[in-house]
C-alpha cells in the first residue's frame, strides 16, 4: 500500500528528485532525501514550530505536511535564506542580539519570522508575539528573540530580505 | 513517529473528490493535515487512504450568494482572520480563527478542517504505544472509557474554536456527496457522541461555510459578535472552554465549545435572555446559568466545576464586551 | 581598574551564524553511509517480572538486522554517580517503570526499525506498584529495587548548631508542608545517538547529545566492556540540555552495542514521547520546615524534611540529596538548622539534574514560608530577608567560604526595582508583588573527577587554537572560553578557534552540570592562556625592550603598559620567535580543580561546596484574572550577583530562559503521571511557555570581583531559576491573600481558592 514514487520539489530554487511514499512527511523528505538538515525535527507532531518552512511563503510545519502536497509548489528552507554565505537581515540580527542560545528552534524562528516580515514589515509586539508564539524556544526566554525582529521591523538591521 | 502507509488521491475538482471518496474503500478526504496527520501518526485514525482537497478550487474563496455570505471549506483559518469584510460583519469568527492553536496551525488548517476535527480525550489522543498500556479505549475501537472507567460510552470532547462562533452566527454548512448537495444548519453536524462525533458520510465533502445576513453585525451599539477563548497558553493549546457571543438589539445568542461531545447553544441562558436588552446587570444576574442543561464531559485533566465556572465567566466577558 | 577588550563584552556567540543558518550540526543531523537505524521497546507495566519476549517476528521483518534484549548484553549497570549505578541499557528480570527498556532493534531505516519494534511482545508477570514517595517509604510497600528496602536510595542527615535549643530560643514555631511537582526539561532537540565501530581498532566512535562526554565514556567502558581509550565521544551541536542529558541512556549503549556487533553505523532518535517519559525529569519533593523565629524575625532554627520522588532509578540521587541540603545553608544565615532528606524509589518516570538540581523545591517551601511567617508575625517580608542574609567573610556553619556576597544588596535592589514600599500590600485586589531569593554554586568543588583540562596552540601565522573539554550544549560555553583565551593572548575572538567536547582529541572535562563551566573550564583556559604568555612574553619582552610584567596585549598588539608607543605586533613577535629558532607552534598547557581540603563527599563531610557562589533577588508583579484564575505575570526583574559577566548578552540569555523556564514552573507546566504513566508526552498538552507568556524582564547586576572565577566571574546558568516560582507564588498571595502551598498554581486551584475564600468571608459575615 502506498507506493513509492518520484517526486520533483523545488526547494531554494533547486528542483530535488526523491522517491517518496504518500506517508512521507515534507519534513522527512527535507532532511532524509535532500540531506536538507536546517529543518529540525523537535516534537514530530506539529506543536514546536521547529520544522518550520516556507511554501509559497506560507510558514508551514513540514512535520504534518505530507511531500507529495509540496510538489509544484515553491519551497524555501533556512538553507535559501542567507544568500551566498551573507546572512539575511533577520538572521544578523538574531546573531547581533543574542537571539538564539542551543540554536535547535533557531532555523524555525527564522522561517517564521521571515513569513511575517513579508507580509508586514513593520509588525507591532503584539503581532511578532501573536506570530511567533507556534514556535518554541526553550532557552531564550524570548525576549531576545522579539527584540531581534523588532530591530528588523523598526529598519534597524536594513528590513527584512 | 512515522505516519502509516495510505493511498494518495489528488483530485483536482469536487466532483473527481466526490468520486474518489466514494469509490476507493476507507478514502477520507484532508486539507490542512493539523488534525488528521497528528491522529494518524499516533495511529487512532489509520484511513486506508487519503483523497487530498488542497487542489480541489470550489473549495476556495469568500463570495456573497443572495445575500448571503459564503466561505469556501477550503479557505484557511489565517485568511479568514485578515478578510475586511468578515472582521467587519462576522468579527466572533475572524477572532475564533484568530486564536485556533497557534498561527501556524492557523495558516495551514481550514475552516472546514477546523469544524470537522475529531473529539479530544488525553487516553485517545496518544501514539499506539502510549495507548498499548491500557485496554483499548472505546474510541480507538474497544468498549472501555478511562476516564469514567466504564464500558461502551464515550466521553471525548469537541474543542474547536470556530464552531461555537458559526454557532451563534446562525451558519449553516453545505455538504456534497455521491447523492448530491445538502445544506443545513451547523448543529446538525454534530451527532452528540464522542466516537463518531460527525453526521456526515463518508464520501461527503463539507464545501462551504453559509452565514446569513442576518447574523452580521456592523458593530455599532445595538449589535455586535464575539469569541473568547480560555487555554493554559497563550498559543497552541486547545480551548479548556471557548464563548461566542452574537448579539442584535434585544436578541442574544451564546454558543460554547470545549464542555461537551459538541460544540452547543446555551439553551438556558439563551432563554433567559429572551426578548431582554443586554445590560451589566442582565449579565450578571444571568450569567450563572451559562452551564445549565450542559453535561460537562468529565476529563482527568480539568475539573467539571472549574469548566462551569469558566462558562459563565467568559459568557459574562464576551456579552460585557458587546454593550 | 581592569581594562578588557574581550572578556565583559557582548560577543555574539562564535557559532551563532552556523546555527542561525542551518548549518550547526546536531546528532540528528549526522549521515554516515550505511547507518541503521534503532527502536527502543519499553515497558507497558510500572512494575513486573519480564516471563519472555517473542522478537521471532521483529527479527523476520525484512529490512531489521539486529534485534537484542537485556539477556543479550553484559550484566553492567550503569549511572552517573558511582556508588550509585542502578540502570541497565536494557531491563533483564524486571521491569520499574512504563518506559524502561527492555529490548532494540535496528534496521535499514526509520520506517521498518519503528515496525519491528512494534512487532516484539513481551509477557509480564505484574508486580504491585507504588506512585508515591511517602507510600514507598511504608512498611510492606512494594520494593523498587529488592536490594533497596524502605525504597530509600539515597539520604541525608545534617545537624548544625542545636536546633531544640533555638526553637527553645524562638518566640514563634511554624510548620508547615509544601509540595512541589515534576517538571521536564524539554529540551528542543530530542537525544539522539549516532556510533560507529572499526573493527581493525577495535575503536568506538559515539556522537551524542550529552552534556557530559568523559562520564558517558566511562559509562560506555563499562557497560559495554570495551577499554576507556577505545572509545571516542564526540558531543556535536546539542539542542539544550538543562540537565536532562547529563545521564547515559539506552539510546547511547544500544546505538554501540549494534555498531560493534554489526559493523555498521548505527543511529538511536528519541521522540518527544520518550523525551518525557523515558529520559529524566526534575524531582517532586514533599517539604515540611518548622521554623523558629524571633519576634523581629530573625530565623533562630530550622528544621527541613525533604522526600524526593526518584522514580525508578537513582540517576543522581546522592548528588541531588546533598545538594538539597547543603543549599539551604545560604543565602540566609541560619545557626541551628537541621535537614533531613530521602531519595525515594518509585514505579515511575525517573527524576535527574534539573536546572536548580534538588534546589528550586526546598528554595519554593523556604520562600514560601518566609512570607507567611511574615505576615503572621507581622513584619516585613523583604526586610526578614535582609535580616537573615549572610555576608561576605563570615564563619559558615557547613564550612562554606563565600568571598564575595551581594545579596543583601539584591534584597534592596530588588524591593527597590519593583515598588515594594509602594506596592506591597497597597494594589488592588487581584494585583501583588513578590519576592524571593537564592544562592547557586559555581560548580560543586569536594568531588572527585571534577577537573578541568585546556590546551592553548598559537601557530605560526597567529591562529590561536582551543582545545577544552567542556560541553557547550547551547549555553554559550565555547564562547566564553574562548573570550578568555582571546582576551589572555591579545588576539580578537576571529583569531581564536575552539574544538570542544571531543573526549579522542580534547582534555578531560567534568561536563555540563551543576553551572560549573565558566569558572571551572574557563580557569583551565585561562592558565593555558596564561602559559601561551609565558612563552610569548619574553620575546615580547625583549623586541620592546621592557620587563615582562609591564607588557599590555590586545587584537595582535603588544605594548609598553606606560608607554603605548612602543608597540610590536603579533605577526612580528611570531617572526622573532622563529628566528630565534624556538619551535613552533606554542602550546599552553591549563588545567584547574576546584580548591577543595581533600576530594570526598558532602554526602558524610562538610567543607566548601563550591569555589564561589551566585546571589540572587527575583520580584514579581502579577496580575490574577478573577474570573478565569489565569495568572498574568507582568514583570519581573532580578538583582543578580554573579561576579563579572565574562559575556553579558550570554549571561542575560542565561537570565531570560530561567525566568521562563521558572513561570513554566510556577504556572503551566506539570509533567503528571496516571497510574505510573506519563500522562501529557508532548508539546501540545506539557504546555510550556510560549511567546505569549513573555513578561516585562529587568536585569539589575550587582556589583562584585571574585577572586576565584576567572576575571571575576561566578556562575549564571541556574541559580536564577530557584525563585522566579516562589517569588510569583508570593505575588499570588499579595493579589489575592491565597497562600499555595504546592507548584503548580493553575487557574481551577485560583478559582477554587477565591471561591473558598468567598464562601468563609460570606460564613463570617453571617
Amino acid at each position: 500500500m502506498g507506493a513509492k514514487r518520484i517526486l520533483t520539489l523545488n526547494v531554494n530554487g533547486d528542483d530535488y528528485e526523491v522517491v517518496c511514499a504518500p506517508n512521507t512527511t515534507l519534513l522527512e523528505a527535507l532532511r532524509e532525501k535532500a540531506f536538507l538538515t536546517g529543518t529540525k525535527r523537535g516534537c514530530d507532531l506539529g506543536a514546536c514550530g521547529a520544522c518550520t518552512v516556507l511554501m509559497d511563503g506560507e510558514a508551514i510545519l513540514s512535520c504534518i505536511t505530507l511531500a507529495v502536497e509540496a510538489e509544484g509548489r515553491s519551497i524555501r528552507t533556512i538553507e535559501g535564506v542567507s544568500d551566498g554565505g551573507e546572512l539575511s537581515p533577520l538572521q544578523q540580527a538574531f546573531v547581533d542580539h543574542g537571539a538564539l542560545q542551543c540554536g535547535f528552534c533557531s532555523p524555525g524562528f527564522i522561517m517564521s519570522a521571515t513569513e511575517l516580515l513579508a507580509e508586514n514589515p513593520h509588525p507591532e509586539r503584539a503581532e511578532i508575539q501573536r506570530r511567533l508564539a507556534g514556535n518554541l524556544c526553550r532557552c531564550t526566554g524570548y525576549v531576545k528573540i522579539v527584540e531581534a525582529v523588532e530591530a528588523v521591523a523598526q529598519g534597524a538591521e536594513g528590513g527584512a530580505r | 513517529m512515522r505516519l502509516p502507509r495510505f493511498e494518495y488521491y489528488q483530485p483536482g475538482s469536487l466532483a473527481e473528490a466526490v468520486t474518489m471518496l466514494s469509490q476507493v474503500p476507507g478514502a477520507r478526504p484532508v486539507a490542512g493535515g493539523t488534525d488528521l496527520l497528528v491522529n494518524m501518526k499516533h495511529r487512532v485514525e489509520q484511513p486506508a487512504a487519503l483523497v487530498s482537497l488542497t487542489r480541489v478550487s470550489e473549495l476556495a474563496g469568500v463570495r456573497l450568494e443572495d445575500g448571503a455570505t459564503v466561505i469556501g471549506g477550503g479557505v484557511t483559518l489565517k485568511h479568514v482572520q485578515h478578510d475586511e469584510g468578515l472582521k467587519a460583519r462576522f468579527p466572533a469568527l475572524t477572532q475564533a480563527a484568530s486564536v485556533v492553536g497557534s498561527y501556524r496551525h492557523q495558516t495551514m488548517g481550514t475552516l472546514a478542517g477546523n469544524l470537522l476535527q475529531n473529539t479530544r480525550c488525553r487516553f485517545f489522543n496518544q501514539s499506539v504505544e502510549w495507548r498499548s498500556v491500557r485496554a483499548l479505549c472505546y474510541k480507538a475501537g474497544g468498549d472501555y472509557c478511562h476516564v469514567m472507567k466504564k464500558e461502551g460510552v464515550c466521553f471525548c470532547t469537541y474543542h474547536g474554536d470556530t464552531a461555537a462562533a458559526l454557532l451563534v452566527l446562525d451558519a449553516e454548512v453545505r455538504v456534497e456527496g455521491p447523492d448530491g448537495v445538502r445544506q443545513f444548519p451547523l448543529a446538525q453536524l454534530y451527532s452528540g457522541e464522542g466516537k463518531a462525533p460527525l453526521s456526515l458520510g463518508s464520501a461527503e465533502v463539507l464545501t462551504a461555510v453559509i452565514i446569513p445576513d442576518s447574523s452580521a453585525t456592523d458593530g455599532d451599539t445595538a449589535g455586535g459578535s464575539t469569541y473568547v477563548k480560555h487555554a493554559l497558553r497563550g498559543a497552541i493549546d486547545f480551548p479548556i472552554v471557548g464563548a461566542a457571543v452574537w448579539r442584535n438589539g434585544d436578541a442574544t445568542r451564546v454558543a460554547f465549545t470545549g464542555v461537551d461531545r459538541s460544540p452547543l447553544r446555551a439553551t438556558v441562558l439563551e432563554e433567559a435572555l429572551a426578548g431582554r436588552a443586554l445590560t451589566p446587570a442582565v449579565i450578571e444576574e444571568v450569567a450563572p446559568l451559562a452551564p445549565k442543561g450542559v453535561t460537562i464531559t468529565r476529563t482527568t485533566v480539568q475539573p467539571g466545576s472549574f469548566k462551569r465556572e469558566l462558562m459563565s465567566a467568559l459568557f459574562a466577558r464576551a456579552a460585557g464586551s458587546l454593550l | 581598574m581592569k581594562v578588557l577588550n574581550v572578556v565583559g563584552q557582548r560577543v555574539p556567540m562564535h557559532d551563532a551564524a552556523a546555527k542561525i543558518t542551518g548549518q550547526a550540526q546536531y546528532t540528528d543531523d549526522l549521515v554516515l553511509p550505511g547507518m541503521l537505524f534503532g527502536k527502543l521497546v519499553r515497558s507497558t507495566v510500572a512494575h513486573g517480572r519480564i516471563k519472555s519476549i517473542d522478537v521471532s517476528k521483529a527479527k523476520a521483518l525484512p529490512g531489521v538486522k539486529g534485534v537484542i534484549t537485556g539477556m543479550d548484553i553484559p550484566d553492567r549497570v550503569y549511572g552517573i554517580v558511582p556508588k550509585a549505578k542502578d540502570e541497565h541499557a536494557l531491563a533483564r528480570e524486571k521491569v520499574r517503570y512504563i518506559g524502561d527498556e527492555v529490548a532494540a532493534v535496528v534496521a535499514i531505516d526509520q520506517e521498518t526499525a519503528e515496525e519491528a519494534a512494534r512487532l516484539i511482545t513481551v509477557e509480564y508477570e505484574e508486580l504491585p506498584a507504588v506512585f508515591d514517595p511517602l507510600d514507598a517509604i511504608k512498611e510492606g510497600a512494594p520494593l523498587v529495587h529488592e536490594n533497596t528496602p524502605g525504597n530509600v536510595s539515597a539520604q541525608i542527615h545534617k545537624e548544625f548548631g542545636d536546633l531544640e535549643a533555638g526553637f527553645a530560643a524562638s518566640d514563634y514555631v511554624f510548620e508547615d508542608s509544601y509540595y512541589t511537582h515534576a517538571q521536564n526539561h524539554a529540551p528542543m532537540e530530542p537525544h539522539a545517538a549516532l556510533a560507529s565501530y572499526d573493527a581493525l581498532n577495535g575503536d568506538l566512535t559515539l556522537w551524542s547529545g550529552t552534556q557530559i562526554p568523559y562520564f558517558l565514556k566511562r559509562n560506555l567502558s563499562t557497560t559495554l566492556v570495551i577499554p576507556e581509550q577505545n572509545i571516542r565521544v564526540i558531543k556535536p551541536k546539542v539542542g539544550g540540555g538543562f540537565g536532562q542529558k547529563i545521564d547515559m541512556f539506552a539510546k547511547d549503549f544500544c546505538a554501540c552495542w549494534f555498531a560493534k556487533e554489526l559493523g555498521r553505523p548505527v543511529k538511536f532518535l528519541y521522540d518527544r514521547e520518550e523525551v518525557f517519559q523515558s529520559t529524566r525529569q526534575r524531582h517532586p519533593m514533599y517539604l515540611t520546615l518548622k521554623t523558629g523565629v524571633s519576634k523581629e524575625g530573625k530565623i533562630i532554627a530550622q528544621k527541613i524534611t525533604a522526600h524526593a520522588d526518584g522514580g525508578a532509578y537513582n540517576s543522581t540521587a546522592p548528588l541531588m540529596i546533598t545538594l538539597s541540603c547543603f543549599f539551604v545553608m545560604i543565602p540566609y544565615k541560619i545557626e541551628n538548622l537541621v535537614y533531613e532528606g530521602y531519595h525515594v524509589y518509585t514505579n515511575k518516570p525517573v527524576g535527574g539534574a534539573m536546572r536548580g538540581h534538588g534546589i528550586p523545591q526546598p528554595r519554593f517551601a523556604i520562600e514560601r514560608q518566609i512570607d507567611q511567617i511574615a505576615k503572621r508575625i507581622g513584619v516585613d517580608a523583604s526586610e526578614m530577608r535582609l535580616l537573615n542574609a549572610i555576608e561576605a567573610g563570615e564563619p559558615h556553619p557547613a564550612g562554606f567560604i563565600i568571598n564575595t556576597c551581594g545579596f543583601a544588596d539584591s534584597v534592596r535592589e530588588a524591593s527597590k526595582a519593583i515598588g515594594w514600599a509602594e506596592k506591597r500590600g497597597k494594589l488592588p485586589f487581584g494585583r501583588g508583588v513578590g519576592i524571593a531569593c537564592a544562592s547557586f554554586p559555581s560548580g560543586v568543588a569536594n568531588m572527585s573527577h571534577l577537573a578541568s583540562g585546556c590546551v592553548v596552540q598559537l601557530s605560526s601565522e597567529g591562529r590561536v587554537s582551543v582545545l577544552s573539554g567542556a560541553a557547550d550544549i547551547g549555553q554559550g560555553a565555547e564562547t566564553v572560553i574562548a573570550q578568555i583565551v582571546a582576551e589572555r593572548v591579545g588576539v580578537p575572538m576571529e583569531d581564536v578557534h575552539i574544538t570542544a567536547a571531543d573526549t579522542g582529541l580534547c582534555p578531560l572535562d567534568a561536563g555540563t552540570f551543576g553551572s560549573g563551566v565558566t569558572v571551572r573550564a574557563g580557569n583551565a583556559a585561562l592558565n593555558a592562556a596564561n602559559d601561551i604568555r609565558a612563552q610569548l612574553f619574553p620575546v615580547v619582552a625583549e623586541a620592546l625592550g621592557c620587563e615582562v610584567d609591564e607588557i599590555e596585549a590586545a587584537n595582535r598588539l603588544f605594548w609598553v603598559r606606560d608607554d603605548p608607543d612602543r608597540s610590536v605586533g603579533m605577526r612580528d613577535i611570531l617572526r622573532q620567535y622563529q628566528y630565534i629558532d624556538r619551535s613552533l607552534p606554542i602550546v599552553g598547557r591549563g588545567a584547574w580543580v576546584p580548591p577543595a581540603d581533600s576530594a570526598t563527599t558532602l554526602l558524610t563531610n562538610n567543607g566548601n561546596l563550591s569555589p564561589n557562589y551566585s546571589f540572587m533577588t527575583q520580584a514579581a508583579e502579577v496580575e490574577v484574572d478573577l474570573e478565569t484564575g489565569r495568572v498574568n505575570v507582568i514583570k519581573v526583574l532580578t538583582a543578580h550577583d554573579c561576579g563579572q559577566p565574562i559575556n553579558p548578552m550570554l549571561v542575560e540569555g542565561q537570565l531570560e530562559g530561567s525566568i521562563l523556564g521558572g513561570i513554566g514552573y510556577a504556572l503551566y507546566e506539570d509533567s503528571t503521571c496516571i497510574d505510573g504513566q506519563q500522562h501529557n508526552p508532548s508539546f501540545l498538552d506539557y504546555g510550556f511557555p510560549t511567546m505569549m507568556e513573555l513578561p516585562e524582564m529587568e536585569g539589575i547586576h550587582i556589583d562584585t570581583d571574585d577572586p576565584i572565577g576567572p576575571f571575576g566571574a561566578k556562575e549564571a546558568g541556574e541559580g536564577t531559576q530557584l525563585a522566579p516560582a516562589p517569588a510569583i507564588v508570593n505575588a499570588i498571595a499579595d493579589a489575592i491573600g491565597v497562600d499555595f502551598d504546592r507548584l503548580p498554581v493553575t487557574p481551577d486551584m485560583i478559582l477554587a481558592a477565591l471561591k473558598k475564600q468567598r464562601e468563609e468571608a460570606a460564613g463570617e459575615a453571617r
